[in-house]
C-alpha cells in the first residue's frame, strides 16, 4: 500500500492515528499513553546491576515491576522499531546527525554532538520526571483529558522550549 | 494483567506510535527545534491533531462506556518548574522522551546519546524524588477543566476539540504543512517557501538519499 511507503502523511493523519492509540491503552492497560515513565524503568534496572540497594529507593521500585510500567517499556522500544520499519518502507535514510546540528557546529562529527545530546537528554527527562509527565504523558494524554495539572506543564514546556531554542538560534 | 501480554499490547502500541511519528517527519530534530523556534509548527500541528482525536475517543469511551480517566495531579511548582527544564531539554536535544526513541530507529546516530542521556537524568531523579518533592510539599488533586466548570467531561472534550480544531484550520492557512515539511522531509526549510503544487511534485518524484 502506497501510504506506507510514501515519505510523509500530513501531521494531521498522524495525529489522529496516534489518538487512536489511546483506545487500546484506555482499555487493556487502564493508563493513558506515555514515554517518560519507561526511562526510570529501565534506569532503576540498570542501577540495580551496581547498586542492589535500588529497590529500597521507592520512586525507583514503583516503576521497576509490572505489566503497567514494561507496557510502556515496550511501548517505547516499539516506536524505536515502528520508525526503523517506516524509514526502510520508504526509503528515507537519514544522516549521522541531523544537519540543523551541522549548521549550528559547524562540523558533521557526531564526537562534537555527543555531549551536547547527553546533555539534552539528561536534563529533559529530569524535568520530565519532576513534572511527573513529558509531551505523550501530560501533553498528548493529559490534555485529552482536560487536566489542569498537564495543561499547566505543557504551557511551561514550550515557554522552555522557545525560550531556549530561541537563544540558541541568537548564538 | 499478565507482564508478557503488556509487553505486546506496548509493542503492538508503539510500533504505530513510531510508524506515525517517523512519518509525519514529527521525529525530526529539525522539526522539533524548528517549532521552539517558532519557524515551523508541524510539532504543534501533530500534537493537537492527537489531543483532538484522543478528546473525542476519551468522549466516547467515558461518556458513553464509563472508561475510567487516568488524570494527573495539579501540582503547581512540579508541573512549571518540570515543565520548563524538560522544554530546555527538548530544544537542545532536539527530542522529547517519545520521539528520542524515533530517532534511533531512523538512523540518527547522537540519539543513543540522548536516550542514554535521558536513562542517566531519569536516574538521577529518581535517586533524589524524595528530597525534590520533599522540597515542593505540595498536594494536588487529578482534577479537569470539565470538574472545575461543572461540567460533564464528554461535553466539555467535544467543545475543547473543536476549538482547537478550528484553531488548526486557520494555522493550516496560515502555513501549510507541505511546506513547513522541508525539501528533505527533515523539517529544515529551504530557503524560500516552496508553492503547494511544487511541494506535492517533489514529493512524489522523491528518490531515496
Amino acid at each position: 500500500m502506497s501510504i506506507f511507503t510514501d515519505k510523509s502523511w500530513s501531521p494531521y493523519a498522524a495525529g489522529a492515528v496516534i489518538g487512536l492509540l489511546q483506545i487500546p491503552t484506555f482499555l487493556l492497560m487502564d493508563t493513558a499513553l506515555g514515554a517518560s515513565s519507561s526511562f526510570v524503568t529501565v534506569a532503576a534496572h540498570l542501577a540495580s546491576i551496581v547498586d542492589p540497594g535500588v529497590d529500597k529507593v521507592k520512586y525507583l521500585a514503583s516503576h521497576m515491576w509490572g505489566a503497567k510500567n514494561w507496557w510502556q517499556v515496550a511501548v517505547v522500544a516499539g516506536i524505536a522499531l515502528g520508525a526503523f520499519i517506516s524509514m526502510k518502507l520508504s526509503g528515507a535514510r537519514r544522516e549521522t546527525i541531523s544537519p540543523i546540528w551541522v549548521r549550528a557546529m559547524g562540523t558533521s562529527s557526531l564526537s562534537a554532538r555527543a555531549p551536547i545530546a547527553f546533555f539534552g537528554g539528561f536534563v529533559m527527562l529530569f524535568g520530565a520526571r519532576i513534572a511527573g509527565g513529558c509531551t505523550s504523558g501530560h501533553g498528548i494524554s493529559g490534555m485529552a483529558q482536560l487536566s489542569a495539572g498537564s495543561t499547566v506543564e505543557v504551557a511551561a514546556m514550550f515557554t522552555g522550549g522557545i525560550l531556549t531554542a530561541l537563544l540558541m538560534r541568537r548564538s | 494483567m499478565s507482564v508478557l501480554s503488556g509487553i505486546l499490547i506496548g509493542l503492538a502500541t508503539g510500533l504505530v506510535f513510531g510508524f506515525a511519528l517517523e512519518k509525519s517527519r514529527v521525529f525530526e530534530p529539525g522539526v522539533i527545534v524548528g517549532q521552539m523556534q517558532l519557524k515551523n509548527f508541524l510539532m504543534l500541528k501533530i500534537f493537537l491533531a492527537a489531543v483532538i482525536t484522543g478528546l473525542v475517543v476519551l468522549a466516547v469511551l467515558n461518556g458513553m462506556f464509563g472508561v475510567k480517566l487516568s488524570l494527573k495531579p495539579l501540582l503547581w511548582k512540579a508541573d512549571i518548574i518540570g515543565g520548563l527544564v524538560l522544554g530546555v531539554g527538548i530544544a537542545i536535544a532536539g527530542a522529547c522522551p517519545g520521539t528520542s526513541l524515533a530517532q534511533v530507529g531512523a538512523g540518527y546516530k547522537d540519539a543513543l546519546f540522548v536516550v542514554a542521556g535521558g536513562i542517566a537524568g531519569a536516574l538521577f531523579y529518581g535517586y533524589n524524588d524524595a528530597a525534590i518533592t520533599g522540597w515542593f510539599a505540595e498536594k494536588g488533586d487529578k482534577i479537569g477543566f470539565d470538574q472545575m466548570l461543572g461540567l460533564l467531561f464528554w461535553s466539555e472534550a467535544l467543545l475543547f476539540a473543536a476549538a482547537l480544531a478550528g484553531f488548526l484550520v486557520v494555522l493550516e492557512r496560515a502555513t501549510s504543512w507541505r511546506n513547513e515539511i522541508g525539501t528533505s522531509f527533515d523539517g529544515v526549510p529551504p530557503v524560500a517557501p516552496i508553492p503547494a503544487d511544487d511541494a506535492n511534485a517533489i514529493r512524489l518524484s522523491e528518490a531515496p538519499r
